[in-house]
């Protein structure tokens, strides 16, 4: 759940030595240790909230009350504690954000791979991912969503499958490179079949720029989910940041309770700008030539 | 020129084309598709026939999607379900209003990205250069509603310096009534151009200082041509092109922040219409919102190739 057990996961099985000095040259930059604590926690609370708070359900006496020992974040206008409302929705967050991304790697870095090696395939996938990138997703998301009934699941699927066509474009232009090179004729030579070729020899040199997308794609994903359940196509049996929002919008509590919006909005904040540190500062480590620009 | 612009023309009307036969597809394929939810559940089986037989929901998926698209073309985007009205006319009503908000929030952006970003590029390293990288990368993270929530607590709810909600006071005329639709216009603007901002003038920065290092704009110095003339004359002229395409390919992401902005502010435009028709279960509207927007943002994206096209002459046709 948190980034560094998936960076190692990720890692080609390549030499040990230099491997892990880039690993801990990674993790010991303030920036990204900071990304990493923070992510950490969320996936902490998100794992532990049922120990953390009780789920929030029904109505409570303190209606609106600002912030306090009792209720560090304040209540909502039913008298629900928007701390524990903040903590239940990390989960909701942090697996739709992890699992759309997964999906939208898995897609993309299949399509990409294939464009970039089958040559006759790039001319169609290039097609639909241009055509997939030029519309405006949001409004393309909100109008699947409204008609499947809106569930954790049901979400994942729909915001994977809308964020697929920038991992392809990616993993493409990275795989184009790669299959340019020597070594692929050689392995060509040799007599490797098309699948051996891109499983074996390109699949592993595209493995790091993976490792970059899944944070990035995965921040784009809680951007997105948040979005949809602020326009009330979230799971309404799951709590989320979107949701805590939408429930300030509609009550007209806005102006008032300044504390039911500005926890869930840090929130997103901190989550996705973590999850975005320690993609881009991954590309740089590993890309040196990256680096300042 | 002219076989520039109408193959992009073609490639938008294929993008158009491609986009609305996926959804059609798509959404009779789904498992609650709208001919279901449209069926309230106490009609007898009969009255479910008649009704599916009147929208033609009976017919073959096939011949259903060709008089989609023969009605389509024809502008006609179907009935809402809740208010007894064409879609189109409903939606059209609304187009102006998203128009003009995406609008002044892309023309602020990049009038005030090129500055900045400009000014990024001459002082690179110096603490205006920093500053915008931090906002470049955390602008990935600012969530539109929130910022949106933001501006308006503050300077509408608690400095009372701008509306908190609607377009236009409907009782101002003549230039008080622009004053007002100017005024209500600022928050909801600065939420997207807050947001748009950070990508736009990092890019901006990016190609400048790789512009100013190339060999013309030393040649410009060895001429003698002011500092000020190389970066703002000749620098910008390229740096300016690659900015121009990103703008084009965040016009999605531009839509889709107007569609929250308008609900946070109750903006009378497309997105708000969204937030309604959702709430309402109002599919057509939905359906119909989404192409409009897709018409809109691939209309918009085409303009801006071809403006790139005008401006950079090396493609010129």
């Amino acid at each position: 759940m948190s980034a560094p057990v998936l960076t190692e996961q990720a890692l080609p099985p390549a030499p040990a030595a230099p491997r892990r000095s880039f690993l801990s040259g990674y993790l010991r930059q303030p920036v990204v240790a900071l990304s990493v604590l923070v992510l950490l926690v969320m996936a902490v609370l998100a794992v532990f909230a049922p120990l953390i708070a009780d789920e929030p359900a029904g109505a409570g006496a303190d209606v609106l009350q600002p912030p306090s020992g009792a209720h560090w974040f304040g209540t909502d206008d039913l008298g629900q504690d928007i701390f524990a409302q903040v903590v239940w929705g990390t989960r909701t967050s942090m697996v739709i954000g992890l699992a759309a991304s997964l999906l939208a790697i898995v897609l993309g870095t299949a399509i990409g791979l294939a464009a970039a090696y089958f040559r006759p395939f790039d001319a169609v996938a290039t097609v639909i991912t241009d055509v997939m990138l030029a519309l405006p997703t949001l409004p393309l998301m909100i109008m699947l969503a409204a008609v499947v009934s809106p569930s954790v699941t049901t979400l994942t699927l729909i915001i994977g499958f809308f964020a697929w066509p920038e991992v392809a474009r990616l993993i493409r232009s990275q795989g184009l490179v790669i299959s340019a090179m020597p070594y692929i004729d050689g392995a060509r030579v040799l007599g490797a079949t098309g699948w051996r070729i891109v499983t074996r020899e390109i699949l592993p040199a595209v493995v790091s720029l993976m490792v970059v997308s899944v944070l990035l794609t995965a921040s784009r994903a809680v951007i997105s989910e948040a979005g949809l359940s602020f326009l009330g196509l979230g799971d309404p049996d799951a709590w989320s940041w979107g949701r805590i929002l939408l429930n300030a919008q509609r009550s007209g509590t806005i102006a008032i309770a300044w504390w039911q919006t500005l926890f869930p909005s840090l929130a997103i904040l901190f989550l996705v700008l973590a999850a975005t540190l320690a993609g881009t500062r991954f590309n740089d480590t590993r890309d040196p030539r990256r680096n300042g620009g | 020129m002219a076989r520039f612009v109408l193959s992009r023309a073609l490639k938008a009307v294929l993008t158009v084309w491609i986009a609305i036969t996926s959804t059609f597809f798509l959404l009779r394929l789904l498992p609650g598709d709208p001919t279901t939810l449209m069926v309230e559940g106490d009609m007898t089986p009969e009255m479910q026939a008649a009704l599916l037989k009147t929208y033609g929901l009976d017919r073959p998926l096939w011949e259903q999607y060709v008089s989609y698209l023969r009605e389509l073309v024809q502008g006609n985007l179907g009935i809402s379900f809740r208010q007894i009205q064409p879609v189109t006319d409903i939606i059209l009503d609304r187009l102006p209003w998203t128009l003009l908000l995406a609008g002044s929030a892309f023309v602020l952006t990049v009038a005030v990205g090129i500055p900045i970003g400009v000014a990024a590029a001459v002082n690179r390293g110096k603490w205006l250069d920093r500053a915008l990288q931090g906002f470049g990368i955390s602008a990935n993270a600012l969530f539109v509603p929130s910022v949106a929530i933001l501006l308006l607590v503050f300077f509408g709810a608690q400095l009372g310096w701008f509306p908190i909600g609607g377009a236009i006071d409907p009782d101002t005329r003549g230039a008080a009534a622009y004053l007002s639709l100017a005024h209500h216009l600022v928050l909801p603007v600065l939420s997207l151009v807050l947001v748009q901002l950070g990508p736009y003038a990092l890019t901006l920065r990016t190609n400048m200082i790789e512009v100013l290092g190339e060999d013309y704009i030393r040649a410009a110095q060895a001429r003698g041509l002011s500092a000020r003339r190389r970066v703002w004359k000749h620098g910008l002229r390229n740096a300016i092109l690659p900015a121009l395409t990103l703008m084009g390919l965040q016009l999605g992401t531009l839509v889709g922040g107007a569609v929250l902005t308008e609900t946070v502010f109750a903006y009378p435009g497309v997105g708000r219409l969204i937030y309604e028709a959702v709430g309402q279960q109002d599919y057509p509207v939905i359906q119909g919102a989404f192409i409009m927007l897709a018409v809109t943002v691939v209309i918009a994206n085409a303009l801006t190739d071809m403006l790139y096209a005008v401006l950079n002459p090396r493609i010129r046709l």
